[in-house]
């Protein structure tokens, strides 16, 4: 193993992050992040269930066939993602209600099966229980930054907390509607991207296409 | 030929070694405000055509001054005969204060008073426009070193023709910004945008601020007073509702009636798209595609009809002078870069826009204006479009040859 | 010796099943039932576990909602004991009386709405909600000498994207309004989610639902003149606001629990 359990953990939050560099996991990422409280507990659910299915699967790695590899990966995540959501049900009813189905369709989030496939499989099982971690973590920090630009400018306040007053409240901010709207999430995202790729030059792809210029003679 | 000199000394500075290289986009911005781009094609094949971008912008914007005076005139009536019914008490506010000052009567009756007063409106929206849309345009030109594009104009002049008169300016400032970056310059600049930047900085506003962006109090800036547009009155009870408050489809036709500001005559839009099919900068088959999908599909909604929604019922003819249609049929349908490229193509983009602006008219409840969203939606199909056509031109070729 | 000889037999089968490669038959299926035992139990326990903190949650969630649309909720306060002055029951609509033929305490209102059974279908439906539930918990505020107080009666309908589910509490005398609050919908943020801001709720307020000759006035529109029937639509969403206004008048109105509040104002409920 070339990479430390430090690399692990950190490497994943920009510099192989499952969103920006591997565009994996986009789908709650619009659906979760107009409120910032919501975006931390999925961000939180996500974190449990992908540290926990990469350990339990790379603990089971030996004696997983292969003909039923993937069924063996959904099963140990969809158990973890039922009792997740049980517990938030249980625990955290206001924001379960507010998660809804997108609890459960973490199941399908690309990000968990990925890890399970890419990482966990081949590793050892305290290895693959941060390398799930980090990934959460990595889809985490951009849920919880998306949720920041959205809950401030969309409905004016962090947490719940109002930092600006609007002006249904008597205040001076006029929100910003398309924030509160998931397809807004898919703008600040990509800008994002932009962002990092501007910070990080490595992470910018190679051109599949270049527009051919005339010598001049 | 001061300022040939002038430019001719100052050039060195801006061209590759010089001081100010970086810059140079900007010097060769205002350069050719002045004089005529000096970049020609220097090696073969040579394309001989007496337009280029310049020109062809630049007839672009000379095709919505028609639109413009009516804004202006259209504007400023709304405001005045309102004024004129809510009575002395509300004439109130700045631009009230400047045309007292300048003598200026509030006459509806007055074409001239109209113009001034709607002027007022126009030109602070435009300006704003300007302003914010070309820091935007100035900076991605100097960081990314592309030419500062007259594209641009068109784009701010069209942008400021949808809004409406009520429009704050800070929201002004932000959608077009947002339009120029997001619609356009992210994707490497004027020439490559797959969407109509215009139109995106519009949606965008349409859905961040709908409160001051539809709406019923929005179309005309008097305190006090509430009216939905024509489109969106026929939208809740029917085109009847319309001849109850005395708008008869000529009235329609020429723009006597609420709405954004340059959109409202059908008549001012159809002479701009005259002006720019006999300067070939339209090209017909995007507006024949375009009005036969919407007719056909209106035809279709009236067979079809509906005891709930009254919109089912309305004919074609109301659908092509009520709202933003026939704006966006003679400006944003036309604009050459977002729409299909290859014929067959043109007018399946045009007609995907007919039959879409009026399925969104007619069956979505919460947007009774549909042509921004359509356009919009068929620009990011023309490149799919243009695809299968390719294809199927190669198959038909190849299967000549067997 | 027979012991012995048993034990190396179980020894030689697992080994023997150990010593097979993991992807044939044989250990496929161990596998995979094995997984599949193991997972359902995890699952099921938690299911089991947690079910009554669940419901417990999902009852005060909705007592919460009921506290809050009478002005009594405030944060911490303690919801079982001020919830313990409402008085659920069951109420018959068409005939507008109460009924003892449910318990309140386990009647599920959501469910009757659709259960054909306990539901009619409705040719006139301005609420847009398919179909009307025969009965329906309506909540009695009692004073603290056991007098009524205020009603909250459940209403729901269709806005623009979603159905809004509710509650409207009136005053004792059944006419006036207290108060108006949605708990679940999924209304256009900034625009028709407006319907949960408490400076929209606060115009509900001391608003009557009929004027003195009985006609059902109360309104949600653009513009009225009487202002003691109106409520201001919310800006920018006409068509939540409609919904809102055609939900109200159809609870409100004689479908709904119109002959209920008949009923009561005359001590005959």
């Amino acid at each position: 193993m070339s990479q430390t359990k430090k690399d692990l953990l950190v490497d994943p939050l920009v510099d192989n992050n499952p969103i920006t560099l591997q565009v994996l996991g986009i789908c709650s990422a619009l659906a979760v992040t107009s409120s910032l409280k919501v975006a931390a507990v999925m961000a939180l659910a996500v974190i449990a269930v992908t540290g926990f299915s990469s350990m339990s699967i790379s603990v089971l790695r030996n004696h997983i066939p292969t003909s039923i590899r993937i069924i063996v990966q959904m099963t140990i995540i969809a158990s973890l993602v039922i009792l997740v959501d049980q517990i938030l049900k249980a625990f955290a009813y206001e924001i379960s209600k507010t998660l809804s189905v997108f609890v459960g369709l973490i199941i399908t989030n690309c990000i968990v099966m990925g890890r399970a496939e890419a990482f966990a499989m081949k590793n050892p099982p305290v290895a693959s229980f941060l390398d799930g971690v980090g990934n959460g973590l990595g889809y985490g920090l951009l849920l919880l930054v998306v949720g920041v630009v959205r809950e401030l400018f969309g409905a004016g306040s962090l947490f719940g907390i109002t930092i600006f007053e609007t002006i249904n409240n008597g205040g001076w901010y006029v929100p910003n509607g398309l924030l509160l709207l998931p397809p807004s999430a898919f703008f600040i995202i990509g800008l994002l991207i932009w962002c990092v790729r501007t910070w990080k030059p490595t992470q910018v792809e190679e051109r599949e296409h270049r527009i051919q210029t005339i010598e001049e003679h | 030929m001061g300022i040939r000199k002038f430019f001719d000394n100052i050039e060195p500075l801006f061209t590759s070694g010089g001081r100010y290289q970086k810059y140079y986009p900007i010097y060769e911005m205002v350069e050719t405000i002045f004089y005529t781009g000096k970049t020609v094609t220097k090696v073969a094949p040579h394309a001989r055509s007496y337009t280029d971008m310049k020109r062809i912008m630049t007839y672009v914007v000379i095709s919505t001054i028609p639109c413009i005076l009516w804004a202006f005139y259209n504007t400023g009536l709304q405001i005045n005969s309102n004024l004129m019914q809510l009575g002395e008490s509300s004439q109130v506010g700045w631009r009230i204060s400047i045309l007292d000052f300048l003598g200026v009567s509030l006459n509806p009756q007055s074409i001239f008073a109209n113009m001034a007063h709607g002027s007022l409106y126009f030109i602070p929206i435009y300006l704003t426009t300007l302003v914010a849309g070309g820091i935007c345009e100035v900076v991605f030109a100097t960081v990314r070193g592309h030419e500062v594009n007259e594209g641009f104009l068109v784009s701010s002049m069209l942008f400021a023709l949808t809004m409406p008169a009520s429009a704050p300016l800070w929201q002004v400032a932000l959608g077009i910004a947002f339009g120029v970056v997001v619609g356009k310059e992210v994707f490497g600049g004027t020439g490559k945008n797959f969407l109509n930047p215009a139109l995106t900085g519009r949606a965008f506003l349409y859905f961040a601020y709908p409160a001051n962006m539809s709406g019923d109090s929005i179309w005309t800036p008097v305190d006090g007073f509430s009216g939905a547009t024509a489109l969106g009155m026929a939208a809740a009870e029917g085109i009847q509702s319309l001849a109850a408050i005395g708008l008869s489809w000529g009235d329609a036709f020429w723009g006597y009636m609420q709405g954004s500001l340059g959109e409202t005559s059908t008549f001012a839009c159809f002479l701009g798209l005259a002006f720019l099919l006999v300067t070939k900068i339209a090209n017909i088959r995007l507006i024949i595609g375009c009005l036969v999908g919407m007719i056909a599909f209106s035809y279709l909604l009236n067979w079809i009809g509906s005891d709930t929604n009254p919109m089912f019922a309305m004919p074609w003819y109301w659908h092509l002078v009520l709202g933003s249609y026939a704006f966006g049929l003679c400006f944003m349908v036309t604009e050459p870069v977002s729409a299909s490229h290859t014929n067959l193509g043109r007018y399946i983009y045009g007609g995907l826009i007919g039959v879409m602006v009026v399925m969104i008219r007619v069956l979505n409840p919460a947007f009774p204006e549909g042509m921004m969203l359509a356009i919009l939606f068929a620009n990011i199909f023309a490149p799919l479009i243009d695809h299968f056509v390719v294809q199927a031109n190669i198959k038909r070729r190849l299967s000549r040859n067997v | 010796m027979s012991d012995s000889r048993d034990q190396s037999a179980t020894n030689g089968i697992l080994a023997r099943f150990l010593s097979l490669p993991v992807d044939s038959i044989p250990r496929t299926v161990f596998m995979a039932v094995s997984l599949c035992l193991f997972c359902s139990m995890i699952v099921a326990l938690a299911a089991v576990n947690l079910k009554p903190m669940q419901s417990y949650n999902k009852l005060l969630d909705k007592k919460i909602n009921i506290l809050q649309v009478a002005g009594l909720y405030t944060d911490g306060v303690d919801v079982e004991k001020v919830f313990s002055s409402f008085e659920p029951k069951i109420v018959e609509i068409s005939t507008g009386k109460f009924t003892d033929q449910y318990d309140p305490s386990s009647f599920d209102d959501r469910s009757a709405a659709s259960d054909p059974e306990l539901s009619v279908a409705l040719d006139e439906d301005p609420a847009l909600i398919g179909r009307k539930p025969k009965f329906a918990t309506v909540y009695l505020l009692k004073g603290s000498g056991g007098e009524l107080d205020k009603i909250i009666l459940p209403i729901y309908g269709y806005g623009l994207w979603s159905t809004l589910y509710g509650f409207i509490a009136l005053e004792k005398n059944g006419n006036d309004i207290f108060g108006l609050q949605f708990y679940e919908h999924a209304e256009t943020p900034g625009l028709g989610a407006e319907v949960d801001n408490p400076s929209w709720r606060q115009q509900w307020r001391g608003k009557s639902l009929r004027d003195e000759n009985g006609n059902l006035m109360i309104s949600v529109a653009k513009t009225s003149n009487n202002k003691k029937f109106h409520i201001d639509s919310l800006a920018g969403a006409t068509l939540t606001s409609r919904g809102v206004d055609n939900l109200v008048k159809f609870w409100m109105g004689e479908a709904g629990f119109g002959r209920f509040l008949e009923n009561l104002k005359v001590g005959e409920a």
